[in-house]
């Protein structure tokens, strides 16, 4: 029984959080070693079972031909749950002290600690049937920490959250009966499930492709189906930072890729050119959601936007169907991850220091904080893609891709978007740096330690990532070379 | 052997029960006597189940009087896995009700409304078991009539108001199904429904306008009574005024005794075959999205959860026709199915609303912040709207998932937008009522955790049915293997 090493990452934060809330700590300093050794641990797992060469899968239960729990561990899922589990550790530290001053921890930790436990479920599903099941208990498991301040306003985020996620699961579903009806079979298997191509009507492919697309895409904030994404910014700002920037519209991607090159195959997409309709909407995510960051006055939803577009690259990556835009599209998504963590921990920072949530509050707040403006700063340097940061890296290799593929405009969209960017980062860097008043030395009011660390180590990850690529990159490139 | 007797025997328990309660002073001993006679009944046919695993199905003759002139049961694998959904439910029900039913009935009628449960089951399995028409209309009359009664059982006005209205349509339908009898009487000159069913392929040609009209009257006529969409007027003010077990008793079984009649008549009288010539079954499926759709959309406007409740069994027993109008083995399979797990599911939503309301209003803002003061019987709610909803595993998803599977076999690909659609629907009126209960400052301010918690013992009966839904779930292969063998 190997594989039962499998369930250790996805069920062991699942029953600590469950623990969590029946457990009454003695002290908060107890609580805290609790949560860090339940998040550390689970690492360790998802390590341990990523060191394992030898391909490792396990059957949870199977009651049907369709319902069947499958985990499966490939490369691509290593690459996700470690990305996850991850950005987990640095959160949690984050999050400890941010949440100090808002109210219901428990309840926030419960959730939060669930949710790893589903998105390493998400990275080891082995079919399409199991990952949708985790896709909406991920739902589930959000749902409360974006509702976390019990406002009204939360609350109606907290629907359209819902509305959105439960129609995008309802296309997934109908593309998934679609699919079982034509294949009878949802594994995951590199260069897809699809062997027997002429015996299919071609366009009914097209349509399912679409379908479970669109479906997935709600997740990734695909346009139109984005504005979720900004609403559920009045989450506190650990879970905006994690969930919208990372686990959650992440797991959309991861999703759109395991359709694409696993249940697809790149073959048939590119037969059936559904590469062709879906870039139409990829471009207009990342125009659109650059445009729209552009004016927006709330930091977190000027970011929230700004994911939108960054999201927007990741799967114009995918859509390209070539190695070299695959490689990029991955790298980002690795990229984008660290970057959008940094700056929401700032700006979570930021708002946690001085209360302050608008562009036209934080004039000279740079000179205030400025150990967290300058690690801002390099984020939003790797955000727009220029070097020595990782974002360079990523957006190299998009664009290489996009001309190794003859579509010289998709290149120019990344230029266009990335002068866009530049855009609508800058003017809070500037703000912050070059306006107000000169500030002494003793007034600096730099976060506490524990908020401060992981900005300062996840900046140098940045750095590192922009300065030698290669560790991730060779990964990356051999997870492409078996799917392309 | 012995076991070929335990159908009947089920029903002249509960029949003879139920004579004795009026007799009986003490309440504590007519509570005792329809608790066990009940779960006698679901003794007697799990070891029919056992039997027929074996020994396969059977026709039992009444009296040892043979058909044509006799009555018959006939007792196949489908027919027992109803009969102990159905008795199972009920005790689980009678026993819920003994906390609850001092606070919603008079204390004078406590005594008839365990009467009436008695002779409703019986008579609702009667429906299940017989293999005759003439005695399947009887029983259906004994059933309205004792479905009435627990409605009415309350004593207030718009008790009364909305059992005339039920009643009268109820009787509406059975005078239907009678005239149904009638003409397919004229015909063949049989009652018996194997008879009827041989005499036909032999001369349907001949009569295809009467084999029209009869099958029609059947539809219509039991489509009153299982509430089928245009006809469902009555459903509403019936379930949503009775006591919460009589609601729970009629949505999860009366209507679905009624509805597997139509299986019954159209498989076993009609045939398949002669079905599908006709223009029957496009109605079933149309009619059925139709309420599919729109018993969730009037369930979104209702303000009372009761309602909300009730009409949502409009939707899901629309899904039900639906699945027999599409016509092939699969559909009706999965009617079957999803009549056990929606039985199950809207019997324990029933029960939680039930206690919920106890303690609060019957509005659905009354129920604001309740998961604070009652998080047990929230979560048993939450469970069956989940399954409502279809998340994966509850039974609610494996019945959606086969119905579009159906949809693709059959080519009526354009109706999986339906079920889609519809599974959205209910989850826009049933989330709302989770998340204002669990979530939300002004929901949760000034309740005390726990506070309205009920104990485990009167709690214990929803649990299991709760672990019913999804036991139901797990093991819904091997349950709709059983039904598919025995359809065919």
């Amino acid at each position: 029984m190997r594989g039962i090493s499998i369930l250790f990452p996805l069920f062991f934060p699942i029953i600590t959080s469950l623990a969590f809330g029946t457990i009454k700590f003695k002290s908060k300093r107890a609580r805290n070693i609790y949560l860090t050794s339940t998040i550390i641990i689970n690492f360790l797992f998802v390590i341990n079972v990523s060191m394992t060469n030898a391909s490792i899968d396990f059957h949870l239960f199977k009651v049907n031909d369709f319902l069947d729990i499958y985990f499966k561990i490939d490369k691509i899922g290593i690459l996700f749950s470690l990305l996850a589990s991850c950005l987990w550790i640095f959160t949690t530290f984050y999050s400890i002290e941010y949440m100090s001053h808002e109210r219901k921890e428990k309840r926030f930790f419960i959730f939060f600690i669930l949710t790893l436990g589903i998105t390493v479920g998400i990275a080891f599903s082995g079919n399409l049937f199991t990952l949708y099941i985790f896709y909406e208990l991920l739902t589930l498991a959000t749902f409360p920490l974006v509702i976390h301040a019990g406002s009204r306003e939360a609350l109606e985020s907290g629907k359209k959250y819902l509305v959105y996620s439960f129609t995008g699961a309802t296309f997934v579903l109908l593309g998934m009966i679609l699919l079982f009806s034509i294949s009878n079979n949802m594994t995951f298997i590199e260069y897809g499930v699809l062997t027997d191509l002429n015996s299919i009507n071609q366009n009914l492919i097209l349509v399912i492709y679409m379908i479970l697309f669109l479906g997935f895409g709600v997740k990734a904030a695909l346009v139109p189906f984005h504005s979720w994404l900004p609403s559920a910014m009045v989450a506190p700002t650990p879970v905006s930072s994690l969930l919208h920037a990372v686990a959650v519209v992440k797991s959309g991607i991861f999703a759109i890729i395991r359709i694409t090159y696993f249940i697809f195959g790149s073959d048939v997409i590119n037969k059936v050119q559904g590469d062709f309709y879906i870039s139409f909407l990829v471009i207009t995510t990342i125009l659109l959601g650059s445009l729209l960051a552009l004016h927006q006055e709330n930091l977190k939803k000027r970011l929230a936007y700004s994911t939108v577009s960054q999201l927007g690259y990741i799967l114009l990556g995918l859509v390209m169907i070539n190695d070299n835009a695959l490689t990029g599209g991955l790298l980002h998504l690795v990229n984008h991850a660290v970057i959008k963590i940094i700056l929401f921990f700032c700006v979570g920072a930021i708002y946690f220091m001085t209360g302050k949530k608008t562009i036209s509050e934080i004039k000279g707040i740079g000179k205030q904080m400025p150990i967290t403006m300058g690690c801002f700063s390099i984020a939003a340097i790797s955000l727009i893609g220029i070097p020595p940061t990782n974002g360079f890296v990523s957006k190299w290799y998009l664009a290489i891709g996009g001309l190794r593929a003859d579509r010289v405009l998709f290149s120019v969209i990344l230029l266009l978007s990335a002068l866009l960017t530049a855009a609508y980062i800058l003017p809070i860097v500037i703000t912050a740096f070059f306006q107000g008043e000169k500030v002494a030395k003793e007034d600096h009011i730099e976060p506490p330690l524990r908020m401060l660390i992981p900005i300062i180590l996840l900046t140098g990850i940045v750095i590192a990532l922009g300065l030698f690529p290669n560790f991730v990159l060779n990964f990356i490139e051999s997870i492409t070379d078996s799917i392309v | 052997m012995i076991a070929r007797n335990f159908p009947l025997l089920t029903i002249m328990i509960l029949l003879i029960c139920s004579f004795i309660m009026p007799i009986v002073k003490e309440a504590k001993t007519f509570k005792k006597l329809s608790i066990i006679s009940m779960g006698a009944s679901v003794v007697l046919n799990i070891s029919t189940l056992i039997y027929i695993k074996y020994d396969g199905s059977f026709f039992y003759r009444v009296g040892h009087w043979d058909a044509p002139w006799g009555i018959e049961l006939h007792i196949g694998m489908i027919e027992i896995i109803i009969g102990i959904l159905f008795t199972l439910v009920a005790s689980l029900v009678i026993w819920y009700s003994f906390y609850s039913v001092d606070t919603e009935i008079p204390k004078e009628k406590i005594r008839f409304y365990y009467l009436l449960i008695n002779i409703l089951i019986a008579s609702l399995l009667g429906i299940v078991y017989s293999n005759d028409l003439f005695n399947s209309f009887v029983f259906i009359e004994v059933s309205t009539l004792a479905s009435c009664g627990i409605v009415v059982i309350k004593d207030k006005k718009e008790n009364i108001k909305a059992t005339l209205k039920y009643l009268i349509l109820s009787i509406l339908g059975s005078g239907l199904f009678l005239m149904g009898i009638a003409f397919i009487y004229s015909i063949t000159g049989n009652l018996n429904m194997t008879f009827i069913h041989n005499e036909l392929a032999e001369i349907y040609i001949k009569y295809q306008n009467t084999i029209l009209i009869s099958l029609a009257l059947f539809t219509v006529g039991l489509g009153v009574k299982s509430a089928m969409f245009p006809l469902h007027i009555w459903l509403p003010d019936a379930h949503s005024n009775a006591p919460s077990t009589s609601s729970a008793l009629l949505s999860a079984l009366v209507l679905k005794a009624f509805v597997f009649m139509l299986i019954k008549i159209l498989l076993r009288v009609f045939s398949l075959e002669i079905v599908i010539q006709y223009r029957v079954l496009d109605l079933l499926l149309i009619l059925g999205s139709i309420g599919m759709i729109f018993g969730s959309v009037l369930a979104i406007m209702q303000k009372n959860i009761k309602r909300v409740i009730a009409y949502s069994s409009v939707a899901q027993m629309g899904y039900i026709f639906y699945g027999i109008g599409l016509g092939n083995s699969l559909g009706l399979t999965i009617s079957i199915f999803h009549i056990i797990s929606h039985a199950l599911t809207k019997s324990t939503l029933f029960l939680a609303v039930g206690s919920m309301m106890e303690q609060t209003g019957k509005n659905l803002s009354d129920l604001k912040g309740i998961g604070k003061e009652m998080p047990v019987t929230l979560g048993i709610f939450t469970i069956g709207a989940f399954s409502m909803v279809g998340i994966p595993i509850l039974p609610g998803f494996i019945s959606k998932w086969y119905f579009a599977l159906a949809t693709i076999d059959a080519s009526k690909l354009i109706y999986l937008g339906v079920i889609l659609l519809s599974s959205l629907l209910n989850a826009v009126y049933y989330f709302p009522i989770i998340i204002n209960g669990y979530f939300g400052e002004e929901n949760l301010k000034g309740k005390v955790f726990m506070s309205k918690n009920k104990p485990v013992k009167e709690l214990l009966p929803v649990l299991i049915l709760t672990v019913g839904i999804i036991l139901v779930g797990i093991f819904n292969k091997g349950i709709i293997n059983a039904i598919n063998k025995s359809l065919i």
